[in-house]
Protein backbone atom coordinates (compact mmCIF):
# COMPACT_ATOMS: atom_id res chain seq x y z
CA UNK A 1 0.00 0.00 0.00
CA UNK A 2 2.44 2.45 0.81
CA UNK A 3 4.65 1.70 -2.34
CA UNK A 4 1.81 2.04 -4.41
CA UNK A 5 1.74 5.59 -2.62
CA UNK A 6 5.18 6.60 -2.97
CA UNK A 7 4.94 5.35 -6.75
CA UNK A 8 1.55 7.39 -7.27
CA UNK A 9 3.19 10.77 -5.74
CA UNK A 10 6.22 10.31 -8.01
CA UNK A 11 3.53 9.66 -10.82
CA UNK A 12 2.02 12.78 -10.02
CA UNK A 13 5.11 14.94 -8.99
CA UNK A 14 6.50 13.93 -12.89
CA UNK A 15 3.78 14.77 -14.33
CA UNK A 16 2.83 18.35 -12.48
CA UNK A 17 5.60 20.40 -14.16
CA UNK A 18 7.75 23.54 -12.58
CA UNK A 19 8.11 26.23 -14.71
CA UNK A 20 10.92 28.65 -14.21
CA UNK A 21 10.78 32.38 -16.06
CA UNK A 22 14.47 32.96 -17.79
CA UNK A 23 14.10 36.39 -19.37
CA UNK A 24 11.48 38.32 -20.94
CA UNK A 25 11.60 41.25 -22.76
CA UNK A 26 9.82 43.46 -25.06
CA UNK A 27 9.78 46.32 -27.51
CA UNK A 28 8.39 49.26 -27.87
CA UNK A 29 4.38 48.46 -28.76
CA UNK A 30 2.75 49.86 -31.45
CA UNK A 31 -0.50 52.31 -31.67
CA UNK A 32 -2.52 50.25 -33.96
CA UNK A 33 -2.68 46.61 -32.58
CA UNK A 34 -5.74 44.82 -34.39
CA UNK A 35 -3.56 42.51 -35.59
CA UNK A 36 -1.71 39.87 -33.25
CA UNK A 37 0.30 36.83 -33.73
CA UNK A 38 2.30 34.04 -31.47
CA UNK A 39 4.50 31.39 -31.84
CA UNK A 40 6.29 29.09 -29.60
CA UNK A 41 9.35 26.62 -30.29
CA UNK A 42 10.73 24.48 -28.06
CA UNK A 43 13.32 21.76 -26.98
CA UNK A 44 13.14 18.83 -24.73
CA UNK A 45 16.41 17.55 -23.03
CA UNK A 46 17.43 14.98 -20.19
CA UNK A 47 18.56 16.01 -16.76
CA UNK A 48 19.33 19.27 -18.55
CA UNK A 49 21.63 18.42 -20.92
CA UNK A 50 21.37 19.78 -24.49
CA UNK A 51 23.21 20.23 -27.72
CA UNK A 52 22.35 23.38 -29.32
CA UNK A 53 20.15 26.80 -29.24
CA UNK A 54 18.92 25.98 -32.93
CA UNK A 55 15.21 26.33 -31.60
CA UNK A 56 15.27 29.92 -30.73
CA UNK A 57 16.00 30.25 -34.90
CA UNK A 58 12.40 28.13 -35.25
CA UNK A 59 10.69 30.16 -33.22
CA UNK A 60 11.82 33.35 -35.41
CA UNK A 61 11.16 32.16 -38.79
CA UNK A 62 7.97 30.68 -37.78
CA UNK A 63 6.90 34.48 -36.74
CA UNK A 64 8.17 36.16 -39.76
CA UNK A 65 6.10 33.10 -41.95
CA UNK A 66 2.61 34.88 -40.12
CA UNK A 67 3.65 38.63 -41.26
CA UNK A 68 5.55 37.71 -44.35
CA UNK A 69 5.28 41.68 -46.25
CA UNK A 70 4.22 43.65 -43.19
CA UNK A 71 6.15 44.88 -40.19
CA UNK A 72 6.55 43.09 -36.92
CA UNK A 73 6.58 45.42 -33.94
CA UNK A 74 5.90 45.01 -30.07
CA UNK A 75 7.54 41.92 -29.65
CA UNK A 76 7.27 39.94 -26.16
CA UNK A 77 10.05 37.42 -25.52
CA UNK A 78 9.47 34.83 -23.19
CA UNK A 79 12.30 32.17 -22.28
CA UNK A 80 11.09 29.56 -19.69
CA UNK A 81 11.82 26.50 -18.45
CA UNK A 82 9.58 23.29 -17.18
CA UNK A 83 10.56 20.45 -15.02
CA UNK A 84 9.37 17.45 -15.46
CA UNK A 85 11.49 15.23 -12.59
CA UNK A 86 14.45 14.66 -14.69
CA UNK A 87 12.80 15.75 -18.35
CA UNK A 88 12.76 19.31 -19.01
CA UNK A 89 11.34 21.67 -21.35
CA UNK A 90 12.90 24.89 -22.80
CA UNK A 91 10.49 27.07 -24.46
CA UNK A 92 10.93 30.35 -26.38
CA UNK A 93 7.23 32.32 -26.55
CA UNK A 94 7.07 35.02 -29.12
CA UNK A 95 4.26 37.23 -29.64
CA UNK A 96 3.78 40.37 -31.43
CA UNK A 97 1.50 42.80 -34.01
CA UNK A 98 1.42 42.47 -37.51
CA UNK A 99 0.79 45.76 -39.58
CA UNK A 100 0.61 46.08 -43.01
CA UNK A 101 2.21 49.22 -44.62
CA UNK B 1 37.19 2.81 -5.46
CA UNK B 2 34.40 5.36 -4.54
CA UNK B 3 36.56 8.39 -5.19
CA UNK B 4 37.66 6.25 -8.74
CA UNK B 5 34.04 5.74 -9.70
CA UNK B 6 33.19 9.72 -8.90
CA UNK B 7 36.85 10.38 -11.17
CA UNK B 8 35.37 8.28 -13.98
CA UNK B 9 31.85 9.70 -13.84
CA UNK B 10 32.98 13.14 -13.76
CA UNK B 11 35.55 12.69 -16.83
CA UNK B 12 32.52 10.92 -18.53
CA UNK B 13 30.62 13.56 -18.25
CA UNK B 14 33.26 15.87 -19.86
CA UNK B 15 33.71 13.69 -22.52
CA UNK B 16 29.96 13.74 -23.47
CA UNK B 17 30.96 17.10 -24.41
CA UNK B 18 29.88 20.17 -25.55
CA UNK B 19 26.61 21.20 -23.15
CA UNK B 20 24.87 24.47 -24.97
CA UNK B 21 23.29 26.44 -22.50
CA UNK B 22 20.68 29.33 -23.20
CA UNK B 23 20.98 32.23 -20.85
CA UNK B 24 19.36 35.56 -22.42
CA UNK B 25 16.89 36.01 -25.59
CA UNK B 26 15.16 39.17 -26.71
CA UNK B 27 13.72 39.61 -30.13
CA UNK B 28 13.29 43.06 -31.92
CA UNK B 29 10.95 44.78 -34.36
CA UNK B 30 10.76 42.95 -37.79
CA UNK B 31 10.15 44.68 -40.99
CA UNK B 32 9.53 43.17 -43.95
CA UNK B 33 7.72 45.63 -45.99
CA UNK B 34 10.85 47.26 -47.31
CA UNK B 35 12.34 44.88 -49.31
CA UNK B 36 14.15 41.85 -49.11
CA UNK B 37 16.14 40.29 -46.08
CA UNK B 38 18.87 38.80 -46.10
CA UNK B 39 19.64 37.10 -42.91
CA UNK B 40 23.25 37.85 -40.51
CA UNK B 41 24.87 36.51 -37.85
CA UNK B 42 27.53 38.01 -35.82
CA UNK B 43 29.09 36.24 -32.89
CA UNK B 44 32.09 36.80 -30.03
CA UNK B 45 33.21 34.41 -27.65
CA UNK B 46 35.16 34.07 -24.24
CA UNK B 47 36.50 31.67 -22.92
CA UNK B 48 34.71 30.83 -19.03
CA UNK B 49 36.12 28.86 -16.31
CA UNK B 50 34.46 28.20 -12.98
CA UNK B 51 37.17 28.06 -10.65
CA UNK B 52 35.34 26.65 -7.83
CA UNK B 53 33.70 23.70 -9.89
CA UNK B 54 37.68 23.37 -10.45
CA UNK B 55 38.80 22.87 -7.17
CA UNK B 56 35.91 21.19 -6.41
CA UNK B 57 37.05 18.32 -8.47
CA UNK B 58 40.31 18.77 -7.56
CA UNK B 59 38.50 17.73 -3.34
CA UNK B 60 36.60 14.95 -4.66
CA UNK B 61 39.66 13.46 -6.06
CA UNK B 62 42.30 14.12 -3.47
CA UNK B 63 43.84 11.21 -1.71
CA UNK B 64 44.14 12.38 1.80
CA UNK B 65 41.53 13.61 3.79
CA UNK B 66 43.29 17.10 4.99
CA UNK B 67 43.92 17.97 1.52
CA UNK B 68 40.51 17.43 0.58
CA UNK B 69 38.97 19.56 3.22
CA UNK B 70 41.79 22.08 2.38
CA UNK B 71 40.35 22.20 -1.30
CA UNK B 72 37.32 21.91 -0.56
CA UNK B 73 37.40 25.52 2.15
CA UNK B 74 39.06 26.69 -1.42
CA UNK B 75 36.15 25.77 -3.72
CA UNK B 76 33.74 27.39 -1.05
CA UNK B 77 35.38 30.54 -0.89
CA UNK B 78 36.16 31.30 -4.93
CA UNK B 79 32.18 30.20 -4.84
CA UNK B 80 31.19 32.75 -2.95
CA UNK B 81 33.50 35.23 -4.31
CA UNK B 82 31.76 35.11 -7.38
CA UNK B 83 28.01 34.43 -5.81
CA UNK B 84 25.53 37.02 -7.24
CA UNK B 85 23.29 37.86 -10.38
CA UNK B 86 24.64 36.50 -13.83
CA UNK B 87 24.52 34.75 -16.93
CA UNK B 88 27.47 31.87 -17.45
CA UNK B 89 30.82 31.05 -15.84
CA UNK B 90 33.10 34.20 -14.79
CA UNK B 91 35.60 35.53 -18.06
CA UNK B 92 38.81 37.22 -17.39
CA UNK B 93 38.17 39.82 -20.29
CA UNK B 94 35.26 41.60 -19.95
CA UNK B 95 35.17 43.96 -22.79
CA UNK B 96 34.45 40.77 -25.22
CA UNK B 97 31.19 41.69 -26.32
CA UNK B 98 31.99 45.62 -26.84
CA UNK B 99 32.71 45.29 -30.64
CA UNK B 100 29.36 43.73 -31.42
CA UNK B 101 27.57 46.77 -32.16
CA UNK B 102 30.85 47.48 -34.75
CA UNK B 103 31.09 43.76 -36.51
CA UNK B 104 26.70 44.21 -36.59
CA UNK B 105 26.92 47.63 -38.71
CA UNK B 106 29.51 45.70 -40.82
CA UNK B 107 28.21 42.65 -41.69
CA UNK B 108 24.94 45.08 -43.29
CA UNK B 109 26.69 47.18 -46.09
CA UNK B 110 23.08 48.31 -46.91
CA UNK B 111 22.91 49.84 -42.89
CA UNK B 112 19.21 48.96 -43.11
CA UNK B 113 19.17 46.51 -40.53
CA UNK B 114 15.86 44.87 -38.60
CA UNK B 115 14.66 42.04 -36.56
CA UNK B 116 18.05 41.80 -33.96
CA UNK B 117 17.90 39.05 -31.92
CA UNK B 118 19.91 39.25 -29.15
CA UNK B 119 21.09 35.62 -27.85
CA UNK B 120 23.30 35.31 -24.64
CA UNK B 121 24.23 31.77 -24.55
CA UNK B 122 27.35 29.08 -23.77
CA UNK B 123 29.06 25.72 -24.43
CA UNK B 124 29.88 23.84 -21.65
CA UNK B 125 32.60 21.44 -20.67
CA UNK B 126 33.06 20.40 -17.43
CA UNK B 127 34.26 23.73 -15.59
CA UNK B 128 35.49 25.42 -18.91
CA UNK B 129 33.12 27.65 -21.24
CA UNK B 130 32.43 29.00 -24.29
CA UNK B 131 30.60 31.69 -23.47
CA UNK B 132 28.72 33.50 -26.52
CA UNK B 133 26.83 36.25 -27.74
CA UNK B 134 25.26 36.15 -30.72
CA UNK B 135 23.29 38.65 -32.56
CA UNK B 136 21.12 37.61 -35.82
CA UNK B 137 19.54 39.90 -37.75
CA UNK B 138 18.74 40.83 -40.96
CA UNK B 139 19.75 43.06 -43.89
CA UNK B 140 17.12 45.35 -45.97
CA UNK B 141 18.44 45.03 -49.32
Amino acid sequence: MLNKTILFSLLALSLSGCVGLNTVSMTQVPAERENKISTSSSSWNFIGINFSNKFVDVAIDKLKDQCSSGKIEGVYTKHQTTGYLLVFKREVIVSAYCNEV
Amino acid sequence: MLIKMKSMFGLSLLLIGGCSQLHHVHVSDIDQSRGKLTPFTVQVNELGFDAAQTVQIGADVAKSASTSEDLEFIAFILAISNFGPKTGNPVYNDNYAEQVLVEVVKACPSRKITGLTSIREATNIGPVSGEVVRINGYCIN
